[in-house]
């Protein structure tokens, strides 16, 4: 896309109409900011260059605050979307300067960016905390403790995916369709005629793409991202709630991409993680949590799995239909019953408040 | 988060007492708890009322409507052929609408092509029924029983032209996407009344017009900047009522239970080491999810309605996703104490066909529209039970494409649209608003869209110009930079 030669003239639109010309304006950049120099030319490639002059300390402190807020939780400037009079003061305002400036000295280099967060003292700190301490600050903005939060919808997805086996890590590519209740496209659409009417599934491979390659209808946005908070993408949104309701409950004990993961998981499981019992828990565990059980943990576990294994031993059917959720066949050589246990109990670990939070 | 609310959370209380407060005094997809701590991030300087998960301070002042029923008439339906009696249309019938009455004003690319704007006159006659003696047309014979209980307002206008912009602006009081929905600041501001279902749930039935419908969109529910949360749930006629209810084949109720007993134990022991609360609020969010997987298909199940009822709404209140089994539902939602349920109908968008399409449209939406309205009265309902019955907007006079005697079509009007309201502090048996003798333009109490909303607040008990939310810097409200409350149809 290049520029017109003659670049067309440009109006206020009275009340936003188009056929209501007001003030002719020019380009240019808003006066609180600094302005754009004489040299630049009044167009994209001009303000593509003011926006990354070394000069403009704006865009640096924008980035790294993002890139803060993606590690953190919370960005060092919590209102994230907005550094102007309105937002919230940096918590930490030199450490702020420090990384912008960082930022700008490395050329820019972003995933030099990541490594000098990551690597930080701030954030290789433990999440656990006292309860007085996260009385005094429930927050965390004083950074007394390590992060503890949520993940995002696609990375719950991609993490349940990723623990499973299932997870294709394929990258890029046009979008995907993974499983989606029946009707949402049809119910809300216009009629024959038009494109995007009805949704249809991808094939296997397709099924187990990160999150971020859903095709995102945006008047009828996949409900299992938008219960866990993916913004619908009708305004630009710089940082997500994060909420905690029992529709995403519902999704992570229900929708088939969980329940087939669980069973992916238990087959996972069986096949690799040793011989008994015990093992199998930790193995299992480990993947959802990156840590071993403690034996209180553990010993809630193996209770489970008797238990489920006591309601699957005589209920070959419902094993059976267990088993049959999702494109991916269960493994033919594993017993159904015991299977169909291990994947009840796998479905608890990646419903786990620890499996889907980051800490 | 503000002082008075720290001691709540003080390091006194044990676990369990923590736990049982945060299962029982929260609603359903508002943990209070996740709020006091503002964990989501956002609304730090607002105080939650722990009953309702609202907030503190409302309602502003004492409501006389607890809960809203909102029956969108998705497509706009024509106020010519149902509420606005022109009875001199007849004599101009063909004629050219005057530019004395258009005044140069917008009309959509859809008609602005047509050489002529002949005058349609109605084809349906107009009757006065009740006490109220109002003017109600033969497509709504079932009006007739109601028009003493509900206030007409034949004066509403959209600055919205087209279907997306104009429901848009309807549903958040702004023409782009991106705001809250009206359902959406309502339980933000208000919270809920019950623990086991949400408190904006939304409710879809599609056309019995032939014409192809306008489509709909989720954001028409959705909670723009706010929380999630607050986005409102639709409940489905087909598959799981509401996504993801049902569990997994093969999982019986009791195996559901006891994994959920094994979630919780692991998610308790979590909590002892990490100190997190969010981690309470998660337990007790996967037990209202189980309470949900009852209290949903409790509240789907018509079974026990006893046959006046279904005489009462009609023969398609039987038929799941009907407009007359979803009054009904209404009804039942209404019962249970949920803030907001919005309905949308669609199939009022006749540009062409207009009397075959919505005589069509009106059998179906006449008969189940009224009996709520009874239902609701019989039941004591309908004094703290706010409906509204209402499109987007409405219909030209002059006709679209062909007139003839018998058939002919209408394009979209901002300029006037006629809706009804009731209950909850409405007066009972009033016609507010004239237009002029070619319902085009408004001559008497005129009232806009965001005063519409305003007067749908105030009926809770909330002032619109309070309700308010921090977002990028400035503050938002529903009625936008406008709205005032129609105090001429309040008791």
């Amino acid at each position: 896309m290049g520029e017109m030669s003659k670049p067309r003239d440009t109006f206020v639109l009275g009340r936003g109409e188009y056929d209501n010309k007001g003030e002719k304006v020019k380009p240019g950049v808003p006066s609180f900011l600094p302005p754009m120099s004489r040299d630049l030319p009044p167009n994209r490639l001009g303000l593509a260059k003011w926006i990354v002059d070394p000069l403009n300390p704006l865009t640096a402190r924008v980035v790294v605050n993002q890139y803060w807020q993606q590690y953190f939780g919370t960005g060092i400037v919590k209102t994230a979307e907005d550094f102007g009079s309105q937002g919230e003061p940096p918590s930490h305002p030199e450490l702020l300067d420090w990384l912008a400036t960082e930022f700008v000295r490395s050329g820019w280099d972003i995933k030099a960016m990541q490594r000098l967060i990551v690597t930080s003292a701030t954030y290789r700190q433990s999440s656990r905390a006292s309860r007085e301490l996260i009385e005094r600050d429930p927050e965390n903005r004083l950074l007394a403790r390590g992060p503890r939060f949520r993940l995002p919808a696609e990375m719950v997805r991609d993490n349940a995916l990723a623990i499973s086996g299932l997870l294709n890590d394929r990258i890029g590519g046009p979008s995907v369709y993974p499983y989606q209740p029946k009707g949402l496209w049809e119910e809300m659409a216009f009629g024959e005629g038009y494109s995007g009417q009805s949704y249809t599934q991808s094939p296997k491979p397709d099924l187990y793409r990160r999150g971020m390659y859903t095709v995102w209808k945006r008047t009828v946005p996949p409900p299992s991202l938008t219960i866990l908070d993916a913004p619908d993408r009708e305004k630009c949104t710089a940082r997500r709630a994060v909420t905690n309701t029992p529709l995403q409950a519902l999704v992570l004990l229900n929708d088939p991409t969980y329940v087939e993961a669980s069973r992916a998981l238990a087959d996972r499981t069986l096949r690799n993680g040793g011989r008994s019992d015990h093992a199998r828990i930790d193995f299992a565990f480990k993947l959802a949590t990156a840590r071993t059980p403690d034996p209180q943990e553990r010993a809630v576990l193996l209770g489970s799995l008797r238990e489920f294994r006591s309601l699957y031993r005589h209920d070959q059917a419902n094993a059976s239909k267990l088993l049959s959720v999702g494109e991916t066949k269960a493994d033919s050589r594993l017993a159904p019953r015991e299977l169909a246990a291990w994947t009840t109990l796998a479905s608890m670990i990646l419903n786990l408040d620890e499996t889907i939070t980051k800490e | 988060m503000t002082d008075s609310l720290t001691p709540e959370i003080s390091a006194a209380m044990t676990r369990r007492q923590f736990f049982r407060r945060s299962t029982a005094g929260i609603a359903i997809g508002i943990p209070a708890l996740a709020t006091l701590l503002t964990t989501d991030g956002f609304g730090a300087d607002t105080a939650i009322d722990e009953k309702t998960g609202g907030l503190a301070g409302l309602p502003h002042f004492p409501p006389k409507g607890r809960r809203v029923i909102f029956l969108h008439q998705s497509g706009a339906p024509s106020q010519i052929e149902l509420f606005d009696f022109k009875p001199n249309l007849v004599k101009w019938q063909g004629a050219e609408l005057p530019d004395s009455v258009r005044m140069g004003q917008r009309i959509t690319g859809m008609t602005s092509g047509q050489s002529s704007f002949p005058v349609a006159p109605s084809i349906f006659k107009f009757s006065q029924y009740g006490r109220s003696g109002a003017w109600t047309s033969e497509l709504l014979p079932y009006h007739t029983k109601i028009e003493d209980d509900i206030t007409i307002i034949k004066s509403v206008y959209s600055e919205a032209i087209n279907h997306d912009p104009a429901i848009t602006f309807l549903q958040t009081g702004f023409q782009q996407p991106g705001r809250p929905s009206m359902g959406a600041w309502t339980t933000y501001g208000l919270g809920s009344e019950n623990q086991n279902l949400p408190a904006f749930v939304v409710l879809i039935s599609q056309a019995n017009a032939l014409n192809p419908d306008q489509p709909l969109f989720s954001r028409l529910w959705g909670s723009g900047f706010l929380p999630s949360r607050y986005q409102g749930v639709k409940f489905r006629a087909s598959g799981d009522p509401v996504l993801y209810l049902s569990n997994p084949p093969g999982v019986p109720s009791g195996t559901r239970r006891r994994m959920l007993d094994g979630i919780s134990k692991l998610n308790r022991l979590l909590a002892e080491k990490y100190g997190d609360p969010e981690i309470d609020t998660r337990v007790a969010q996967y037990e209202m999810a189980y309470r949900m997987q009852t209290s949903v298909p409790d509240l789907m199940d018509l079974s026990k309605e006893p046959e006046s009822t279904f005489e009462l709404y009609g023969p398609d209140s039987r038929k799941p996703g009907t407009y007359a089994a979803n009054c009904l539902l209404a009804r039942r939602l209404a019962e249970r104490g949920v803030r907001f349920i919005q309905l949308y109908h669609r199939g009022w968008d006749q540009h062409n066909d207009l009397p075959r399409d919505i005589a069509l449209q009106c059998k179906g939406v006449d008969q189940p529209s009224a009996a709520l309205i009874l239902d609701l009265k019989q039941r004591g309902m309908l004094d703290d039970t706010l409906v509204v019955w209402a499109g987007e907007f409405g219909r030209t006079v002059y006709c679209q494409g062909k007139l003839t005697g018998t058939n002919y079509g209408r394009d979209h009007h901002p300029r006037c649209f006629s809706i009804w309201m009731a209950g909850a502090g409405i007066q009972r048996g009033l016609t507010i608003g004239k237009t002029d003798d070619y319902c085009y333009n408004i001559v008497e109490d005129p009232v806009h869209v965001h005063d519409l909303q305003a007067t749908i607040l105030h009926c809770l008990g909330i002032d619109h110009l309070k309700l308010t939310y921090k977002f990028q810097g400035r503050y938002f409200r529903l009625t936008d930079v406008g709205g005032l409350v129609v105090k001429k149809i309040l008791t």
